[in-house]
């Protein structure tokens, strides 16, 4: 353990370690840096897509822009700042999974996570995972699962940062970030507050976005404490308390209102031995919403859930090349509402994951999950994943899964409609990946295709109200790609990051595209770099997406297709050994682009943001 | 010149024929979507569809095609008054087109919460309105100047207004009871605003008056199932003597039957039950046994009646919505079209 230190350093200061990470002593160190060990160690046969650091810190506001501009996955966002759900391979948003260091986050109530209402700041890096992993993450995780990571850094430092930014629509940010650590305890706190009017005009119209102002503050709070060089406790906190009004469409106004307060706090303790290393977490999670449909009036609707997790796992070197890691957890969930009572649900799962290594260029993983729910009975999972590395520039990777999506507490108690004979949403899927590596370019291609039966969905039934049903089914398939190439000439980096998707989404017994999920999605970064200066310049193409089953085009029916551009430019005005100062602006939609995501709600118009950023 | 002076003489005959008989010659048409059938959509988006009279033209979006404004969220209902129409949209504005050319006149909004139907007594609207639908306490009627297209006032009701319907002086409002239960017929003396109510059974919603000028309430019943225990209460059609208020006969339905829509023409009344088209004459004393014929739809939605033709909408919410039209004396379908997503209203625009 005594060189435990640098490797955290180099862990945290190696942009490029995600991928390369193989030895056994880093594999340890996992244990103690990550809380989440199966991203890393068992899901050698997944697309995996960091984010990093300077890559969130860019993007600034929101995770629905981050993930929008960066990565496959598409959005479907009720305006800016609105309620914004993720459809990933073609997914519905219920079917992507949020997980919070390594705990899966997705709300009871409604299956899916609001990425408006994730604050990024603070996260060291948010990975992306592409395929099934219910084995591994639980409900949800059919197209892919978000991966919220906070690590802790444990080399003696002490450092602060603090940004400041003011753009468009009077929209001022404000964020602290302090990391401290003395070898022994390491700590790190995030404050952010951010407040919009977000009035954005409407393009081609004389309205304006009334009624889309928006606030929330956010605190991340983590701490570890290495008890001995055997155990380590470590404590993660997350709230988010946030007001947003909801925006009307172009021909209805809105008054509505919409208060978000989640917290999230977990405590986790690892003992790490020869052999074997275990880890015991115990986390509560909170979530609640209140809904003012006329936020002049003090009358609204709400929704709360308790969720109380139980989690322990061991990481077994069998064998040199065979690693085990059984885990087994319980979960309880409490909640209250207007419209769904008290409900609550336990759940307990066990879950093997496994993984080989017969030689340096195979890697099996295989894994297996039973849970026990109250209310309906769960499928058994399994998940399989294969890498093989053919050559140093080239890998193959392939993983296949039967995943799940719970009922979730609306869908079962809601009244009207809540119906209680409702099954888990049961769906196969299977990935190929090939990774080609050449010099500093990188490409990643890969095929899936995932079928999913028993869809809940809700429909109108002769008693006046909707209830939700297993009726349909669905198969999506599809390609991806990303590449990435960076290119060096004396002082200029220039960087350029590409991502492509084309997916099929149809329903079985139609044959239709699903709505809401474009069959073309593309966007790309370029990125330059000389001595204190950095520019950067984001393209994103959305293609059509139908707004109802029929698939027809037409401003009823479909929204159409849209091109939208950013433009960055940031400078360090000081930089010495201590401190630094950061000048960037940021323009969004650099060339006024009318465009609406969802139909009849249309997206800001050129906007500007300033900010200046102090480290010391 | 002669033929000209002739010609201007054959013009004037012309003219002068024209004015002086208008029934003879075939008038001006007043817009396109005169003489047709309107069916309002829901949405969302919400979205008015057109079929003409002669069922050879179609046209959906229409106020949409004619103003390049979607209706909003969610289209309630319309209410036509002389050449106009009204389209009442839940998020709080009423919309004032031409009813021939649907050409947006003006809107409606200011005084409106949550309106939900519209009736007219000249040139005066009465709205019902639930306000905001969580406080059971704040309901109303607004009174609407048409000639300034503004609430002049507004006169507090009980929950859930829902059909609003002018006869003799008097406004006859249903009350459905919003997301709750309600179970009164409010009835508002326009003269002096005075407020009665009427008891019924519970959410009473389609109304019509009958041949003999009662008022018909159908009632569909309370059904609570999510309840515990389950609320259920019995669904009915009531018959209101007007002149006194008082009940003529309530025909009670059989536990588990909760009829949604009826519509009336000429003596009868249609009403629709589990894809059933019932029918009940003005002298009944029992509600039919057997039905007239039967209907195939995924979500019966909306219902009207004209002639010998039965109009039944069955409802869609993620796709186009269907207009099932139905030969009543044979009981077929006899046509049908693709309509506004959520259609949920049929009107005739003559």
């Amino acid at each position: 353990m005594r060189h435990l230190n640098s490797f955290f350093l180099l862990l945290l200061f190696s942009s490029t370690v995600q991928a390369q990470i193989s030895s056994d002593s880093i594999q340890k160190l996992d244990e103690v840096v990550l809380s989440d060990v199966k991203l890393k160690r068992y899901a050698k046969g997944y697309k995996i897509t960091v984010l990093s650091d300077s890559l969130l810190k860019k993007n600034g506001i929101s995770l629905t822009d981050i993930l929008r501009f960066n990565s496959n996955i598409y959005f479907k966002e009720n305006g800016y700042g609105m309620v914004s759900s993720p459809s990933f391979r073609g997914t519905n948003a219920s079917q992507t999974a949020v997980i919070w260091n390594g705990i899966n986050i997705n709300s009871q109530l409604t299956g899916q996570t609001d990425f408006n209402t994730v604050s990024t700041t603070n996260f060291n890096s948010i990975d992306i995972r592409s395929g099934g992993g219910s084995v591994q993450y639980g409900s949800g995780a059919i197209g892919g699962s978000i991966h919220l990571n906070n690590l802790l850094n444990f080399s003696k430092h002490f450092d602060h940062t603090v940004k400041l930014s003011y753009g468009s629509y009077d929209t001022k940010d404000v964020s602290y970030l302090s990391s401290f650590s003395n070898e022994k305890l390491s700590m790190n706190i995030g404050l952010k507050y951010i407040d919009s009017k977000n009035d954005y005009k409407y393009l081609n119209t004389d309205q304006r976005n009334k009624n889309g102002a928006f606030n929330n503050g956010s605190i991340n709070a983590n701490l570890g404490y290495i008890l001995s060089d055997k155990d380590v406790l470590k404590l993660y906190h997350q709230s988010f308390v946030g007001e947003r009004e909801f925006s009307g469409t172009l021909s209805s106004p809105s008054l509505a209102k919409y208060e978000d307060k989640n917290f999230r706090t977990m405590l986790e303790w690892s003992h790490i031995g020869n052999y074997a290393s275990s880890k015991l977490k115990v986390a509560h999670l909170q979530e609640h919403f209140k809904y003012f449909g006329n936020k002049t009036t003090n009358n609204f609707t709400f929704g709360k859930v308790n969720t109380y997790v139980i989690n322990y796992t061991t990481d077994i070197d069998v064998l040199d090349n065979l690693k085990l890691k059984p885990i087994v957890a319980y979960n309880y969930f409490e909640g209250s509402g207007s419209s769904f009572g008290k409900p609550n649900r336990n759940e307990f799962s066990s879950t093997v994951l496994l993984q080989y290594q017969p030689n340096k260029a195979w890697q099996y993983g295989f894994n297996l999950r039973q849970d026990v729910t109250s209310g309906f009975s769960s499928p058994l999972l399994f998940s399989f994943d294969v890498a093989y590395e053919v050559s140093e520039n080239y890998k193959l990777k392939l993983n296949g899964s039967k995943n799940y999506r719970v009922p979730t507490f609306n869908d079962l108690y809601w009244q009207p409609g809540g119906n209680l004979n409702l099954d888990p949403e049961t769906s196969y899927q299977i990935d190929l990946g090939q990774e080609i590596k050449y010099k500093s370019a990188n490409l990643i291609l890969n095929a899936f295709y995932i079928k999913t039966t028993d869809l809940i969905q809700w429909t109108p039934t002769s008693s006046g109200f909707w209830s939700p049903q297993n009726i349909a089914e669905t198969q999506n398939y599809g390609a991806e790609a990303t590449m990435e190439f960076c290119y060096k000439l004396k002082a200029h980096d220039f960087l350029i990051q590409g991502n492509y998707a084309y997916t099929v989404s149809e329903n079985l017994e139609t044959n239709n595209q699903l709505i809401y999920v474009p069959y073309h999605k593309a966007n790309i970064n370029l990125a330059y770099a000389h001595k204190r200066l950095s520019l950067f310049f984001q393209h994103l193409f959305t293609g059509e997406v139908y707004t109802t089953t029929e698939n027809i085009s037409g401003p009823f029916y479909s929204v159409d297709p849209y091109q939208v551009n950013n433009f960055g430019a940031s400078y360090k005005v000081l930089k010495t050994n201590t401190q630094q100062i950061d000048l960037s602006l940021k323009v969004n939609n650099l060339f006024n682009t009318a465009y609406e995501n969802v139909a009849f709600r249309p997206m800001p118009d050129r906007n500007f943001n300033f900010q200046i950023q102090y480290k010391f | 010149m002669k033929k000209i002076i002739l010609s201007i003489f054959a013009m004037s005959l012309f003219i002068v024929s024209c004015s002086s008989d208008d029934d003879a010659t075939p008038s001006e048409p007043l817009g396109a979507y005169e003489d047709g059938i309107i069916v309002s959509g829901e949405g969302g988006p919400s979205s008015i569809s057109f079929i003409s009279n002669d069922l050879m033209t179609t046209e959906n979006e229409i106020y949409f095609n004619v103003n390049n404004e979607a209706t909003g969220v969610y289209l309630q209902s319309i209410g036509f008054n002389d050449d106009k129409a009204y389209i009442v949209v839940d998020a709080g504005t009423i919309t004032v087109v031409n009813r021939y050319t649907f050409e947006k006149l003006g809107t409606i909004s200011t005084g409106l919460t949550l309106p939900r139907f519209i009736a007219f007594d000249g040139n005066t609207a009465y709205v019902s309105d639930w306000a905001d639908p969580n406080d059971t306490t704040d309901d109303y009627i607004a009174v609407v100047d048409l000639s300034t297209n503004s609430v002049t006032s507004t006169i507090p009701v009980s929950e859930g207004p829902e059909q609003v319907l002018e006869e003799s002086g008097k406004i006859y409002v249903s009350h459905k009871g919003g997301y709750g239960v309600n179970n009164v017929i409010s009835v508002i003396n326009i003269s002096n605003n005075l407020l009665e109510t009427i008891t019924v059974n519970d959410v009473p919603d389609e109304m019509f008056i009958d041949e003999s000028g009662n008022l018909l309430v159908l009632s569909s019943g309370a059904n609570q199932s999510w309840l515990t225990p389950p609320v259920e209460t019995a669904a009915s059609i009531t018959r209101i003597d007007l002149s006194d208020n008082s009940i003529i006969s309530n025909l009670e339905f059989a536990t588990g039957e909760h009829p949604g829509l009826m519509t009336y023409d000429d003596g009868i009344a249609y009403y629709i039950l589990n894809n059933k088209v019932y029918t009940l004459e003005d002298n009944a004393t029992s509600l039919p046994t057997s039905p007239l014929f039967d209907i195939t739809t995924g979500y019966a939605y909306g219902l009207s009646v004209r002639d010998n033709q039965l109009f039944v909408t069955d409802g869609n919410f993620t796709a186009n919505s269907t207009l099932l039209i139905y030969d009543i004396s044979t009981g077929t379908e006899t046509n049908s079209f693709s309509v506004a997503i959520g259609a949920s209203k049929i009107y005739f625009n003559e």
